[in-house]
């Protein structure tokens, strides 16, 4: 199809599917797969809290026999592979974009990593005088209430339900998790919370495919 | 069809504003990468911007990235509302000739 003319579309019906067809091919490239943004994430939770749930459960044994620094290890290393899959989608989408969008995006970016390490500079003062289960909680608990405070603000800022949906459900089970004690907040948060943002990248992608179509 | 504003009544500008269309209202894309997303070279869409802008349709601005220069495109509040008025001019038409191909 030769559109390199002024000529005016046939008719009424060619000019809607012009619009129509040019609209969502437009947004199918500067939307990234919603799936990207959110289900490394998810893995990363279910994987990482779920190891370890197993290494150190509630109580003094451990369910599998694993070596200590394992759990941590595959959890940060997955949520970096979470932060690069993200980072590499998001440019390639927005890239060359600039304005209000991408100003939005940069500053709640900066929410998030300044907002970490303020809290775990504070976190990180106390660890050393706690029993290594109540430390691991802290680090954990305040790692998830801060990402749910941020999924919630981020639903505000660009009024979607859906992520401010999980922000609350992170917010809360990450409650119950830390009620329940440690070892029990890892499975809750391993569980409920990978398990939560896996079925919110699904809902997302199936939002994102119904506004593609339109 | 006379009545259609003439500036977006041409295959190749309504396929440019229609994809500015998509963009938020305060965000402007790069030349480059709307030329991609069109599958149009450079010296076609220029041509078809020079028309849009003329009408006070788009916004063209020449920035810097680094030490690169950048032509940014955006969809003006003029452009905006002439595509919104031209799509509901098209849609009205639909309505009241109900053709065979309509899906």
């Amino acid at each position: 199809m030769d559109l390199d003319d002024d000529l005016p579309p046939a008719d009424a019906a060619a000019a809607l599917r012009l619009i129509q067809d040019q609209r969502s091919a437009t947004a199918r490239r500067l939307d990234p797969d919603a799936r990207l943004l959110y289900w490394p994430w998810g893995v990363a939770w279910l994987v990482g809290f779920g190891l370890f749930f197993l290494r150190f459960p509630p109580g003094d044994s451990e369910l599998v026999r694993l070596p200590g620094w394992l759990p941590l290890t595959v959890l940060f290393a997955l949520l970096l592979a979470a932060a690069a899959v993200q980072a590499v989608a998001s440019a390639r989408a927005y890239g060359q974009v600039t304005g209000d969008s991408a100003r939005r995006g940069r500053w709640y970016g900066c929410a998030w990593g300044l907002g970490s390490v303020s809290v775990y500079a504070g976190t990180g003062q106390i660890t050393e005088y706690l029993p290594h289960d109540r430390a691991g909680l802290l680090w954990s608990a305040t790692a998830v209430g801060l990402t749910g405070a941020l999924h919630m603000a981020g639903g505000a800022i660009w009024l979607n339900r859906d992520l401010f949906r999980l922000g609350v459900w992170i917010s809360v089970i990450n409650l119950v998790g830390a009620i329940a004690g440690p070892g029990w907040h890892a499975l809750v948060v391993a569980a409920a919370g990978g398990g939560g943002i896996l079925v919110a990248g699904a809902l997302a992608r199936r939002r994102q495919r119904e506004r593609q179509r339109l | 069809m006379t009545e259609l504003d003439p500036v977006i009544h041409a295959q190749a500008r309504l396929r440019v504003v229609a994809s500015l269309s998509t963009l938020g209202e305060g965000d402007k894309i790069a030349f480059p990468r709307l030329q991609e997303l069109l599958a149009m070279t450079a010296g076609n869409l220029s041509v078809h911007l020079r028309k849009l802008e003329d009408a006070g349709y788009v916004e063209i601005s020449k920035t810097h990235r680094g030490r690169t220069p950048a032509t940014l495109v955006r969809l003006s509040r003029r452009g905006r509302l002439a595509f919104e008025e031209y799509t509901e001019a098209i849609r009205s038409l639909l309505d009241l000739t109900p053709s065979k191909e309509q899906s």
